[in-house]
């Protein structure tokens, strides 16, 4: 024997054989073969290849006790493919024809209605057989390895050889009634039929169109194929196990579907915007759309309207709608958008904007096609024309390999959307014209058809797929199936508006103003003592509730099921403000899905305040997420009153480690952003710097701070501190506010009262063990010290000499600063008094009481801290124009100390007179914070209102005030636009001016930079680690 | 230097002392180091030491007010609490010095202990048995010293 083989033959014999099989049992073959490639190839066809096998010594035994008559050996393998011409030849692959029985029908069986052609297309296959004959026009049929080859030894006969057909799981042979095999198909197609056929979701069809008259090993046989796909596909949820069944954890993953229809040569008439090759080459232009394919996609809605008025499906008629509102957002251009009229109840005049806006939001909620409309696909789909005779148009996802017959439309489901004007645009405006413009009871659609479908789509599509990475859905929305189904026992109701408490009477005031006296019936759902009666709920045109009490029914809903918000079937319910229920798990997030509406919209500003699961739960809400695990929704970007486009973005709520999904992600998400960081009318910074005091004052808070934070960072317990570490800076912030912030603390209001101060030592006295009694101050002293107090006397610190900074008792009612005397002594916890060297231990001293939560009389020593002055001087310069102005700070206290120079005259070099102001914070209710709000804009003396940054957040209309002040930074540029917002926004008619307040050279300038990190973080889309070590970085950048 | 830094503290003690001096006690920081402070204190009357002027240098040290401050006689002094180094033993600059001390009250606690001088806790030992063996001899070789060291010439 040779020992000399041929790379050529090897590959030559590879080709035939597939790459299972190892390169030395390729040589072996040949070896024993005589180096004749036919004789090899049978041989290693009757035998498994080594590097798949577990057994792999059994086969080179076996193999080896071929070797001495090898010869014999292969004539006899060979001969039994040549000699068993039967319908069923003797090669292990055939045993599994009984279990692939359809694909086998041929001609046989006639291709049933539900079988729609795909394509037919060209296949060379390679003949595998010697000496047999193929006339071009006979038939083919192909034989399919059994997916889970091991476990399948195939029955009766051939038996043996079941482990034979695992070695070729992948092979796809085709023979002919008469000679059994002929050959074998290329891998590509071999490949995506496989799992398809095996689903039964593809059959294939052949014949032979050209092949050498007698053929022999290695000839190629042109085969023309034709491809069917079975409709009930489409129309059963089968679109997830489309996906590419075999290692899917690989990054080059091939989707069947799409492969098999680029195999046939099919090329869509609608290429996808959008697929993944892009992802990493270039950014997808927005913009951009190209207006001949929106004629291109409108000639097909029309023509596909038309095939399904023949056909019966009502799914079809859907889509057209779909198709149109799919249409309406992907326009672009404002200047394209129509207008439409304001209704005749609604008293107020809408801009142009918003009268497009509104166009677009009725368009969104019918689902009607218009004439006009012209459609664009989605980016990711691609639309492909099949053979079929039916005209039948299917459309792949370009990335997941999903299929459907559908257009592939964002709302196939949900009727509404997400209204993301910038703040200030009129949202509230926008949705009561709305609620004008159209309005019924829930459940009583002007198109039966759309409600029917809503429900079903929604049971079998959007529900069903469900995303691993939010389990806590799938429990709730099986509650939402039950409500689906008993839908009609639910009362029809109107619009349903949920709204943060602070908005109830806004909305109800808005609506009253603006909508004509009687169109429109408004409820607030709310309080205590509101009824069950869902009657009373669906008599109303409108019901505004809270998120509070929405949560709260949710929770009682599921235990009696009558009664509330959850026993009507709303026409419309509209989230306000709807970044509240950004974090998916939370109850009122969930209890807002769960809500049975047939028109769902969000309104919100900021749909995207931290990271992208915050827009999960808007599209969870809108019931937004038709096919697998993607989710399409659109927003609307308006720059200063400009109209500039609908976005569409495309999110995949991104697996851990999907590369892919991320990135997909990231390059969309990007050029919306802007919404985030829209720069309002005038916003300046003024950047304050501290006195000599005030810096020195700063300057060892900071130390002290850093000393603390810096130990942290040793432990490598940073995070572990958090709690700690944001009191730290707290502090430092406060001081940049005003020192005296920084000396309020929450300590025991205890002894608040001075005769209880004076009793507890008197007391003490008593109490204490003779021996100690002469440690006990004097009665008459006690009292002095307390007169002292009540006088509020100064009295100065021993150790400092300075005046008391928090002062604290000893038990010898000694008064110290409480950090002079702990950092006199050595060990925290206990030591001497300074002053009459008694033992004391820290849990004996006593906050001395204040009037107010400072611990010195603020009045009496009022300084004007930087900023303070800094606000005055600004407050006094737009005094004369009497404009009003807001005045926001996250502490309340320091809002405690701006009340004593607004409320002064001063008499100095220059007169000022005393503002007038009114107070807005979290300690006021409802009814006390409408009558803030009313004072304000209505009282022309009023001119300042001061706002905690909290309670202002959300939704108040104080567009009475043109001027905003943001005294300190808060953590989250959003919240902080947030509150600005209130007075940007429609109904102003004055030039706004926002001017936040920064100390220069302290943690303020440091929080700035952090800002500009978490913008960066949300325009980057980074991943949750990289947020996890920003965070640390950030606090490091803190202590700089 | 140092001097920029200073504790407002020890300003606030400096002037207090500038513009208000203690009776028989001047202190005055010096140019280069606000910490150090050039101190002169008067031999109380009806004490071996009347009629002298004693130098004395005061050092405030980084940790003050939590240190005490760092006290010596730069003039000789016959005296069994004060060395012939000038080191003064007085348990207010040592144990137990307190925070709420300071320096006006170690100046005039020093300027006690020239009153009441106390041998039983010597510093000087030699010092302290002649006072305690024959006081009258002590006293008057104090008094000697002062004519000879502290007459302020």
């Amino acid at each position: 024997m040779g020992n000399k083989v041929k790379d050529e033959q090897v590959s030559t014999v590879r080709s035939i054989v597939g790459l299972e099989y190892s390169t030395m049992d390729i040589i072996r073959a040949l070896h024993m073969a005589n180096d004749d490639v036919t004789a090899a190839i049978n041989i290693l066809f009757d035998s498994t290849p080594s590097s798949k096998t577990k057994d792999k010594p059994a086969t080179r035994n076996a193999s080896s006790s071929r070797n001495p008559n090898s010869k014999e050996t292969v004539s006899r393998a060979v001969d039994s493919i040549s000699s068993n011409g039967t319908p069923n030849p003797g090669s292990g692959v055939r045993s599994v024809d009984n279990s692939t029985e359809p694909t086998r029908g041929l001609s046989s069986s006639p291709i049933g209605s539900e079988w729609w052609l795909v394509g037919c297309g060209e296949v060379s296959g390679l003949s595998t057989c010697k000496g047999r004959r193929l006339k071009p026009g006979d038939e083919v049929g192909f034989n399919f390895p059994l997916k889970s080859a091991p476990a399948a030894p195939s029955p009766g006969k051939f038996g043996g050889r079941g482990r034979q057909v695992a070695a070729c799981s992948e092979i796809v042979r085709f023979s002919t009634k008469d000679c059994g095999e002929i050959g074998r198909i290329p891998n590509e197609w071999a490949r995506c039929l496989l799992p398809l056929v095996r689903d039964n979701k593809v059959r294939i069809e052949g014949c032979c169109k050209s092949a050498p008259i007698v053929l022999s090993i290695m000839d190629s046989i042109v085969l023309s194929v034709s491809v069917y796909i079975n409709s009930s596909m489409f129309r059963k949820n089968h679109q997830t196990s489309l996906k590419a069944v075999t290692n899917s954890t690989d990054e080059t993953v091939v989707h069947p579907l799409p492969t098999l229809f680029h195999l046939l040569a099919l090329t869509p008439y609608k290429k996808a915007e959008f697929t993944p090759a892009d992802l990493y080459t270039r950014k997808r232009p927005l913009n951009s759309k190209d207006s001949s394919d929106g004629h291109t996609a409108l000639l097909h809605v029309n023509k596909f309207k038309n095939q399904s008025a023949n056909g019966n499906e009502v799914e079809n008629e859907e889509s057209i709608s779909d198709a149109d509102l799919e249409n309406i957002v992907g326009v672009v251009d404002s200047s394209e958008l129509e207008e439409m009229e304001s209704p005749s109840t609604l008293q107020c005049e809408l801009r142009s904007y918003q009268k497009q806006a509104l166009y677009w939001m009725i368009h969104l909620e019918k689902g009607h096609c218009t004439d006009e409309a012209a459609t664009t696909l989605h980016p990711c789909w691609e639309a492909y024309r099949l053979a079929d005779k039916r005209g039948l148009v299917v459309y792949l996802n370009a990335f997941s390999g999903d299929a459907t017959m559908e257009f592939p439309s964002t709302l196939q489901m949900a009727r509404g959307g997400i209204l993301a004007d910038a703040m200030g645009l009129g949202k509230t405006i926008m949705t009561i014209a709305l609620l004008l413009a159209h309005s019924e009871r829930g459940g009583s659609l002007e198109s039966p058809s759309t409600s029917g479908t809503f429900i079903e789509n929604s049971n079998t599509n959007g529900i069903s797929d469900q995303s691993p990475t939010f389990p806590s859905k799938e429990t709730k929305f099986s509650g939402f199936d039950d409500l689906v189904k008993q839908k009609n026992s639910l009362i029809g109701g109107g619009n349903l508006i949920i709204c943060p408490m602070t908005l109830l009477g806004q909305w109800k005031a808005e609506i009253e103003t603006h909508a004509q006296p009687g169109s429109l019936s408004v409820y607030i759902h709310y309080g205590q003592s509101r009824p069950k009666d869902a009657k009373i709920l669906a008599q109303n045109d409108v019901v505004l509730t809270t998120y509070g009490v929405l949560a709260s029914e949710f929770s009682t809903e599921n235990a009696e099921d009558n009664g509330g918000l959850y026993s009507v079937r709303w026409f419309r319910l509209v989230l306000d403000e709807a970044h509240t229920i950004k974090s998916s798990k939370s109850q009122s997030s969930m209890a807002a899905a769960a809500i049975t509406a047939d028109r769902r919209w969000c309104l919100t500003g900021t749909p995207i305040q931290n990271n992208l699961e915050d827009i999960y739960s808007l599209l969870r809400f809108l019931k937004v997420e038709p096919w697998g695990n993607w989710a399409w929704f659109f927003l609307i970007v308006v720059q200063k009153r400009v109209f500039c486009r609908w976005n569409k973005l495309v999110q995949k709520p991104f697996e851990e480690g999907d590369e892919r999904g991320l990135k997909l992600v990231q390059s969309i998400l990007r050029p919306i952003m802007p919404i985030l960081v829209l720069p309002p009318a005038d916003v300046k910074v003024v950047y304050c710097e501290l006195t000599e005091a005030e810096k020195d004052f700063y300057e060892a808070l900071f130390k002290r701070s850093k000393v603390k934070f810096d130990q942290f960072v040793e432990q490598g317990r940073v995070l572990h501190n958090y709690a700690s570490i944001l009191e730290l800076l707290l502090r430092l912030r406060q001081c940049c506010d005003h020192p005296f912030l920084v000396m309020s603390r929450g300590d025991t209001q205890e002894f608040s009262d001075l005769n209880k101060l004076a009793k507890r030592f008197l007391k003490g006295g008593r109490d204490l063990v003779e021996g100690e009694a002469k440690d006990v101050p004097s009665r008459a002293y006690i009292q002095e010290v307390v007169e002292e107090l009540r006088k509020g006397e100064e009295g100065e610190c021993p150790i400092c000499l300075e005046a008391f900074e928090d002062a604290v008792l000893t038990p010898c009612a000694h008064r110290l600063c409480r950090e002079c005397l702990l950092a006199s002594w050595r060990t925290a916890t206990s030591g001497l008094c300074p002053v009459c060297r008694k033992t004391i231990s820290r849990q004996d001293l006593v906050t001395v009481p204040t009037e107010n939560r400072f611990q010195i009389d603020i009045e009496k020593n009022w300084v004007e801290s930087t900023k303070v002055a800094a606000l005055l001087r600004e407050l006094e310069n737009v005094r004369s124009s009497g404009s009003k102005s807001i005045v926001f700070s996250q502490w309340t206290a320091f809002l405690d100390l701006l009340q004593i120079p607004l409320s002064r005259t001063v008499i100095s070099i220059i007169l000022r007179s005393n503002i007038p102001f009114v107070r807005l914070d979290g300690t006021l209710n409802l009814q006390q914070r409408e009558k803030v709000i009313k004072q304000f804009s209505e009282e022309s003396n009023i001119l300042v209102l001061l706002m905690s940054l909290k309670a202002g957040g959300v939704g108040i209309n104080l567009t009475a005030a043109s001027n905003a002040f943001v005294l300190d930074p808060w953590w989250n540029p959003a919240v902080e636009e947030q509150a600005v917002m209130r007075i940007h926004r429609i109904g102003q008619t004055k030039e706004v001016m926002i001017k936040r307040f920064i100390v220069k050279g302290t943690v303020e300038e440091r929080m700035e930079a952090v800002q500009a990190r978490k913008q960066r973080m949300i325009s980057g889309a980074l991943t949750d680690q990289e947020v996890r070590t920003a965070r640390i970085e950030e606090l490091k950048m803190l202590f700089t | 230097m140092a001097n920029s830094n200073l504790p407002r503290r020890i300003i606030k003690e400096t002037q207090r002392l500038l513009s208000e001096p203690a009776p028989g006690i001047s202190a005055s920081p010096s140019e280069e180091n606000m910490r150090y402070f050039n101190v002169m204190i008067l031999g109380p009357s009806q004490s071996p030491y009347e009629g002298g002027v004693f130098k004395l240098e005061l050092f405030l040290p980084e940790e003050y007010p939590m240190a005490a401050p760092k006290v010596r006689f730069l003039t000789k002094i016959y005296h069994p609490n004060i060395d012939k180094l000038g080191r003064i033993c007085l348990d207010i600059l040592k144990d137990k010095w307190s925070p709420a001390l300071q320096i006006r009250t170690v100046l005039l606690s020093i300027q006690a202990l020239l009153s009441a001088p106390n041998p039983d806790d010597p510093l000087s030992e030699n010092i302290a048995k002649h006072w305690k063996t024959n006081e009258t001899e002590a006293v008057e070789t104090a008094k000697e010293w002062t004519r000879l060291y502290a007459s302020g010439a």
